[in-house]
């Protein structure tokens, strides 16, 4: 017996030797400036670990404390995000990684569990909760939804279940959390989950002052699992971290962060307005691409490449620079680095223990360079509103633009809460260009759930569609409102998956891209709270006042002192303290007072020092001690 | 049962059925005295801010410095604009804020009032807060001319100018909308109901294009008003114009801050409705006090701000007034504070008082302290229509009431035996007799003379400009010669008991009416119950008739002196009651306020406030005034035609 269970540990232990080349540990950033002196940051990470070494708790680059919520929940795929602000798509064009990384404002995760779902799915966001700070235990059963179409797993599933002998069906649900605000507590907890938690490598650049002074940012946790055809499954995580900084408002010294007006001196002013003069400056956009460093935009280099063993003989490069080829880029390094450049490109690889810094001075580009560097076009372009004012009704407005020449069906998701009540048959699909094949629809049940709608829609080549329907405003019970009532009630965004079509996989976009619209903020009819309270407060001290003192005027019996009789107990009471106070009397040999009034009953103090002084004036001989 | 039977008893004390009409005229003058008083300090209280979150003035500003030298550029770029085509003023601004970063959009909108077109372009564009999630938002008003119809130069120049300055600021937690309506009443109407709705319908009258760039809730807005040309020109005051329509005013939060930023944080002083030197005395007070009611009973828009309100967005005006050492930068800096102010706002302004009388900028009268005020004005109007319904149930005086010729034998009333218990008494039947009210032609005649309110209303609202003075003066004339018409046909056939059932039912309709108004316009209800406080004491005049017999033979010098006695009773009673009839104190109105313009002027304005801003001032003249002074009036003039043999 114990001979076997010695036997047995090298034996778990022999396929983690195997699996060691699956064990790794990738990073990657990639910069891109953007229009109106913008920098799109992406940030990377990806980890593996053999889905055997998983299941024995073994683990090298994969985060412990997220494994073993996936574990003990039994989720096989999980998606997190952390997202703050907005894309703007005029400006910057088409969304990165085709949107797969994003979420909607504030957090949102969907995961695929085993089929006990309910449960697992409330330990998983309690756990989340934990394991990164935020509120996502406020993600109930009114919250999660259950789509059908939005959402394809990323991993092989199927093969997954074979491998575990699972049984039954993965459920997919899915949670949103609008109001939440993300912030650095929890960049840190994200951090935490790297092998080199922000200490070197590309994450060295992650500060929360940077990141959450950014125009737009989101970041992604992803697990997925990955099975070869032979059976062997690999559980990926990818952390990704995607922003958008401002140039110019990053490089500002963090001392003094303030954005006085510039001195006269460094505004160009257009010379060729008639009213130019000392006083007077039209002021001119700055010509040609702003001058920024690593260093200067977040405010550190990169310190030296989070070389993990066996990441050496790797290939693979760490940044990736994305500038028209007549850029110039100085690399500003102790050590050589290798890189490669191609056509709009270029790559560098980090050097193991030296800091690492790109420099890109102030240039002015040739107009036909930067025409060549345009921008991709978004497959569509969506925006909802709140339409209606007033606290009893409102309408929802969404706008869905297809600016391409081809026709493009999408899947349109939205989670409402329970107490905004949409009246489905205001459900209209208007504009020239659209036509809805199919419709999911889970109705709400009062603080059960929410409404969960799902459209899949075609849309026509260069046309808009308005998705419209009006809504009721539920009141809520008084115990139901946040502390901030006044401010409104978010929304969570839609969900819009653009499905890839022959013409998009045609140009070798075959994937599925993902838009989220803004989220809302609903006003629901709210009481005075104040007021109440007020009124609450006022009446319960006149009534306890009024009703204190009357009550206590009607209940009691006034009588003498003399006339209250002597209740059973306290008699007793009584007599046994008299007898006491003759024993003591008797002991201490002088003669006992007998004049003791027995009868009436007073306060007890009273009648002890009355008896008491009594005894001493009476007594005479008895010890002086009382005697003043 | 002691306590039931002597109340009961009391209906028939004759000292309580005299009381009303005293007790109303008590309450007319208990109302207005209630006004009276209310600008002394006793009466009103300091204003203070009571959202936390605000924290007004507690920012330092930093506009200025360069900024004044792109200040002066866009006003001379904006005077340049002045002088293009509306089209290329509309392009020239959208770019200028195009090149400062900014979403710029358009919208046109017209109006068909009167005949005529109200029509322009919006022109906007969104700052979109760096770190904000699009959920809220504030707007920045310009409007590109203002109230008075001047151009808006300067106001319009520093608008772009905090715009440029705003967008280099991460602070913002909203975004921020600059908006450059063509006008300042319909321009913000336009822009503002379209931000609230899908698209609108056009109709026959209304014609507006929906927005193509939103953002989310709007939290506030705060329009600039500074018409100061090219070459600039500095200002003594701010006045801040806070009413909008209907009534409605914006949270007194918004006003408190502006005010608290303006002297406080940049020392410059602020007036209200334009009255430059307030030395804070009663008399001033009650002078802020009196315009405010004004112009809240107008009900008419005030500035750009104004629009917004029905919106539930609260909303000032800022504008500048009289010579004085104040220049742009100074009113940039305020509005930099203000709007760092609402930026401040966790949750929409709910904090403060929404409704309010201010005497002036950091003195007001919450809504328990002058709301007693309409209302025991529009009491006074139930009580007399209560009394009149006690006095229609009640038989008509027999002959007994008239003089006794000196060979009649005075009748013996007839009694009746009342027991009670043990109590037993004799009473004249007379009054214990219960009359059966007849509803139904005095109810008519009121829906009627109601219903009739539409058509006025109709009338004025859908005549072209040049026909506008003639269906007015038709209306005038119809105005006065209806209720003699009503007198004569209809109400001096009716017993007086239907006479007293129509007054009470219409007064009673008034008395509902007003007080129900004074929650949603103070003022309009106010003023109104003021002009309308004759009707309560209106009683059918002494006849002007000829008796029947005596007519056909002869008219005796007792019926001619009789008549002419009771005319000095009735021309002036008719003279004071169409001095209050409501065309005639409209006229007198446009009088005092429409000076040049003519009637046309405030009936085309009225009209354009019904259609395109939503105000029913008009509705409630035309719908409550109108039907309440016909009834009365008929009911006035109806003793005239009675002939003296059937008199009461």
């Amino acid at each position: 017996m114990r001979l076997s269970t010695l036997l047995t540990l090298p034996a778990a232990l022999l396929p983690l030797i195997y699996a060691k080349e699956q064990h790794s540990y990738t990073e990657h950033l990639h910069l891109k400036p953007l229009p109106d002196n913008s920098l799109y940051a992406g940030f990377t990470f990806t980890s593996t670990t053999p889905y055997t070494a998983y299941a024995s708790n073994h683990f090298r680059y994969f985060p412990r404390s997220l494994a073993q919520i996936l574990q003990y929940t039994h989720t096989a795929e999980l998606h997190l995000r952390f997202a703050l602000g907005r894309w703007d798509e005029e400006s910057w064009g088409s969304r990165p990684r085709r949107g797969s990384r994003e979420g909607g404002n504030g957090v949102e995760l969907w995961a695929w569990m085993d089929a006990d779902a309910e449960e697992g799915w409330s330990d998983l966001v309690n756990s989340l909760s934990g394991l990164f700070c935020a509120s996502l235990n406020f993600v109930d059963s009114g919250k999660t939804t259950r789509p059908v179409l939005s959402f394809e797993p990323e991993g092989t599933l199927e093969e997954l279940q074979e491998t575990r002998n699972g049984t039954g069906e993965l459920r997919l649900l899915h949670g949103m959390l609008p109001h939440e605000v993300v912030c650095t507590e929890n960049l840190t907890p994200f951090l935490k989950l790297l092998p080199c938690k922000g200490k070197a490598g590309i994450s060295s650049l992650l500060d929360g002052h940077k990141l959450f002074d950014a125009n737009w940012q989101t970041m992604a946790v992803d697990v997925r699992p990955i099975c070869s055809t032979g059976g062997d499954c690999i559980l990926e995580i990818q952390q990704t971290v995607d922003m958008v900084l401002d140039i110019e408002r990053s490089m500002r010294p963090r001392e003094s962060p303030i954005p006085r007006p510039l001195p006269i001196k460094d505004i160009t002013c257009d010379e060729t307005k008639g009213y130019n003069g000392h006083d007077t400056c039209y002021p001119e956009g700055p010509g040609g691409e702003m001058g920024w460093s690593l260093s200067s935009v977040f405010g550190r280099p990169i310190r030296g490449s989070c070389a993990l063993g066996g990441g050496e003989e790797e290939e693979g490069f760490d940044i990736t620079l994305k500038v028209p080829s007549e850029r110039t880029v100085e690399v500003i390094s102790e050590t050589a680095i290798p890189q490669s450049t191609s056509s709009g490109s270029r790559a560098y690889r980090l050097p193991k223990d030296a800091n690492f810094d790109l420099d890109l001075p102030h240039q002015a580009l040739e107009s036909s360079s930067s025409g060549a560097f345009a921008l991709e076009q978004p497959p569509l372009y969506a925006s909802r509103q709140l339409t209606g004012h007033g606290a009893e009704r409102g309408g929802m407005h969404t706008l869905l633009r297809n600016p391409h020449p081809y026709a493009q069906r999408i899947v349109y998701l939205e989670s409402l809460p329970w107490f905004l009540r949409p009246y489905m048959h205001t459900l209209e699909l208007s504009g020239a260009g659209g036509k809805m094949e199919k419709m999911f629809y889970t109705p709400l049940l009062d603080r059960q759930r929410g409404t969960h709608l799902e459209l899949l829609i075609e849309i026509q080549p260069r046309s808009t569609v308005e998705i419209t329907y009006d809504f009721e405003k539920a009141i809520l019970r008084y115990t139901e409102y946040p502390p901030d009532a006044n401010r409104g009630f978010d929304i969570p965004a839609a969900v819009i998956r653009v499905l890839p079509n022959n013409a998009t996989q045609d140009q070798g976009q075959g994937r599925d891209y993902y838009l989220r619209t803004t989220s809302l903020l609903l006003p629901l009819p709210t009481p005075d709270f104040s007021m109440p309270y007020n009124v609450i407060i006022l009446t319960s001290t006149v009534i306890a006042l009024g009703f204190g003192s009357i009550f206590n005027l009607l209940v009691r019996s006034f009588v003498l002192v003399e006339e209250v009789p002597v209740g059973a107990l306290a008699g007793v009471v009584w007599r046994l303290k008299d007898g006491v106070a003759r024993v003591r009397g008797m002991l201490k040999g002088g003669g006992v007072g007998k004049e003791d009034d027995g009868g009436g009953v007073v306060k007890k103090g009273e009648v002890v020092v009355g008896g008491e002084v009594r005894k001493v004036n009476g007594g005479g001989g008895g010890g002086g001690k009382k005697d003043t | 049962m002691a306590l039931s039977a002597r109340l009961l008893a009391l209906r028939r004390s004759p000292v309580l059925l005299k009381l009303p009409p005293y007790l109303s005229a008590l309450c007319i003058l208990v109302g207005l005295g209630w006004l009276l008083i209310l600008p002394l300090n006793e009466y009103s209280r300091q204003t203070y801010i009571s959202e936390n979150a605000i924290l007004p003035g507690q920012v330092h500003t930093y506009f200025g410095g360069s900024e004044h030298n792109v200040f002066r550029a866009y006003r001379q770029e904006v005077y340049g604009l002045s002088e293009r085509s509306d089209h290329e003023r509309i392009a020239g601004l959208g770019n200028v804020m195009r090149e400062q970063g900014l979403k710029v959009a358009n919208q046109s909108y017209s109006w068909n009032v009167a005949g005529e077109e109200i029509s322009g372009t919006n022109v906007y564009g969104l700052l979109k807060g760096p770190r904000a999630d699009a959920t809220e938002a504030m707007v920045l008003i310009a409007a590109w001319r203002n109230f008075e119809g001047d151009i808006n130069y300067s106001g319009v120049a520093l608008a772009l100018t905090m715009a440029r300055y705003f967008k280099r600021w991460s602070i913002w937690s909203k975004d921020i909308l600059i908006l450059i309506s063509e006008d300042s009443t319909y321009g913000p109407e336009a822009w503002v109901s379209a931000y609230h709705t899908t698209s609108i319908t056009p109709t026959a009258n209304r014609n507006i294009s929906s927005l193509p760039i939103k953002a989310g809730a709007l939290q506030g807005a705060v329009a600039l008003d500074y018409p100061a040309g090219p070459w600039g020109q500095r200002f003594d005051k701010l006045d801040i114009a806070y009413d909008g329509i209907n009534g409605a005013l914006p949270n007194l939060d918004l006003f408190n801050t502006a005010v608290q930023v303006a002297s406080s944080q940049m020392g410059i002083g602020c007036s209200l409705h334009n009255l430059k030197d307030h030395s804070d005395s009663y008399k001033d007070r009650l002078k802020t006090i009196s315009k405010g009611l004004i112009t809240q009973s107008v009900g008419h828009a005030t500035g750009p701000h104004s629009a917004f309100m029905p919106y539930h967005v609260d909303a000032i005006t800022l504008k500048t007034i009289g010579d004085g050492w104040h220049d742009e930068m100074t009113l940039g800096r305020t509005t930099e504070s203000l709007f760092r102010s609402i930026n401040n706002l966790l949750e929409h302004l709910h904090q403060s008082f929404f409704f309010y009388v201010l005497m002036n900028t950091n003195r007001f009268v919450s809504i328990g302290n002058y709301l007693p005020a309409a209302m025991i004005i529009a009491g006074s109007f139930s009580i007399s229509a209560l009394a009149l319904w006690v006095q229609s149930g009640k038989p008509t005086p027999s002959e007994g009431a008239k003089p006794m010729s000196p060979g009649e034998k005075r009748k013996q009333p007839e009694m009746a035996v009342v027991k009670d218990g043990k109590n037993v008494a004799l009473v004249p039947k007379e009054e214990l007799e219960v009359i059966e009210r007849k509803m139904f032609i005095p109810a008519a005649v009121v829906l009627g003379v109601h219903l009739a309110g539409f058509i006025p209303l109709y009338a004025l609202n859908h005549a072209t400009r040049s026909n506008i003075p003639y269906t007015f003066i038709t209306l005038t004339a119809a105005t006065l010669i209806l209720p003699q018409y009503l007198a004569r046909h209809i109400l001096s056939n009716l017993p007086p008991q239907h006479i007293f059932i129509i007054q009470s039912l219409s007064l009673l309709l008034l008395g509902a009416t007003l007080s129900t108004l004074s929650t949603l316009n103070f003022s309009l209800a106010f003023l109104l119950g003021l002009l309308c406080s004759p009707l309560s004491f209106v009683r059918p005049l002494p006849s002007l008739r000829f008796s029947l017999e005596q007519t056909t033979r002869y008219v005796s010098t007792d019926d001619a002196a009789g008549i002419a006695a009771n005319l000095a009773v009735v021309a002036p009673v008719s003279a004071l009651f169409v001095a209050v009839s409501p065309p005639v104190v409209l006229w007198v109105v446009k009088g005092m306020f429409f000076g040049s313009g003519g009637v046309e002027g405030m009936l085309v304005e009225m009209a354009r406030g019904w259609v395109a801003q939503g105000v029913w001032t008009g509705a409630v003249v035309w719908g409550v005034w109108w039907p309440a002074w016909v009834v009365a009036a008929s009911v006035l003039w109806s003793g005239c035609w009675r002939r003296p043999a059937d008199e009461v």
